[in-house]
């Protein structure tokens, strides 16, 4: 059977277009219609290696719903925010369940100038037994879960340097 | 069933790379950790046009408001590992103008913007996982805020395949051009194929404009019948 390798992946360069990443950070509502569970708030901010905020930089998330389902077709688990010139970003989402044995947790995925390929990493409610969250080493667990206050969850992301986010290779 | 196998990192870019700093400043010092299988990584978006609505599949416009440059039809393929089209892929698209200037607030450099081209345009792949977009060549530009080097001509892609590790952002260049071998970003990709494979074909036409073809392949394919 034939098989082809897939394309190498590139950087986004510094001019992806405002347009395709504004618009789609609000996973609450589709077509109008209000997704079920609890709503919730995920901000942040991404910095590099000398701690500079970087703007314009692409997070695209994908989740489960309330009862930890992916393929609900009333709640729509993808989304996109890009960072300001502060490099901060949020999503307002619902707070997804349970799943397969899997603590709640948010997909991530992170493209930028300057990365040449797309960056994975997760961002967990709370320290908990979960099979991806065990695979990083002890120590760096803590960059994964978010920091709550209120109805927020703080999540930052540091690309590289002292207390860098864990990234994942699939 | 659907699978995604690792990759060759011989294909793929480098993640530091010699002559582009940024890079050392961004990708991770860490080793990327493996992540064990999980159903989210195989399930995707459905529909993913419900989110992100496509829009024209010309670039380049007609009479008094048509762009400046070399009329270019650029058709592209997605396929996967099996080279099965994949047929509803929202492919995202944007490039500089014929003087190497983006649409963009944050591009600064100075040469002049085209007021009939807007370069960016969101597709939808048909049943043989094609989109096909008319538009004009692009330019080569300077790399900002390097001091760096000249890019080639080149055509940006966001596609999705299906699945969530499909994703795939890259770049397409153009055959032929000899800032290609200079370029840090093309030469981030060790394997000469690899490299040769993100080139466009030229298709020569008698046309009124240039004919590019080019095949994205995304990652994922059928998962063997015989597993263990």
């Amino acid at each position: 059977m034939s098989h082809l390798t897939p394309t190498a992946e590139m950087t986004l360069g510094p001019f992806f277009p405002l347009e395709f990443a504004a618009g789609a950070n609000d996973l609450t509502v589709v077509e109008g219609r209000r997704a079920e569970g609890e709503v919730i708030e995920i901000a942040g901010r991404v910095v590099q290696l000398d701690g500079k905020p970087l703007d314009n930089l692409v997070l695209e998330i994908w989740q489960a719903d309330a009862a930890g389902r992916y393929d609900n077709p009333e709640f729509f688990g993808w989304g996109r925010a890009a960072t300001d010139a502060q490099g901060g970003f949020s999503f307002r989402t619902i707070k997804p369940g349970r799943n397969e044995g899997r603590a709640p947790h948010i997909n991530f995925l992170l493209l930028y100038s300057g990365l040449m390929r797309q960056l994975q990493t997760v961002m967990f409610f709370s320290e908990e037994n979960d099979p991806v969250l065990s695979a990083v080493p002890a120590a760096r667990r803590e960059r994964l879960i978010a920091r709550k206050k209120g109805n927020r969850y703080v999540f930052d992301i540091r690309l590289r340097g002292e207390g860098e986010t864990p990234f994942f290779d699939d | 069933m659907y699978a995604i196998a690792p990759r060759d990192p011989a294909t793929q870019s480098q993640g530091v790379v010699a002559g582009y700093a940024q890079t050392a400043q961004r990708w991770p010092g860490q080793p990327l950790v493996p992540r064990p299988a999980a159903a989210a990584a195989l399930a995707g978006p459905a529909a993913l046009t419900r989110r992100l609505a496509a829009g024209r599949g010309d670039l380049a416009g007609h009479g008094a408001k048509r762009a400046i440059g070399q009329l270019m039809h650029l058709r592209t393929r997605v396929v996967d590992e099996d080279g099965a089209p994949v047929a509803g892929a929202v492919v995202e698209i944007w490039h500089c103008n014929a003087a190497g200037k983006y649409i963009h607030v944050n591009d600064n450099h100075d040469a002049p913007a085209d007021p009939n081209f807007y370069g960016a345009a969101r597709l939808i792949t048909g049943d043989s996982g094609l989109v096909e977009l008319r538009t004009i060549k692009p330019a080569a530009y300077p790399v900002p805020d390097t001091g760096g080097w000249w890019r080639p001509p080149h055509v940006h892609f966001s596609v999705w395949g299906r699945v969530w590790l499909s994703r795939l952002v890259t770049q397409m260049f153009f055959p032929g051009d000899p800032l290609n071998e200079h370029d840090a970003i093309l030469n981030a990709v060790r394997d000469a194929e690899a490299r040769s494979r993100c080139i466009a074909r030229m298709v020569p036409t008698r046309q009124d404009h240039l004919l590019f073809e080019h095949q994205i392949v995304v990652r994922g394919r059928k998962a063997s019948a015989t597993l263990p």
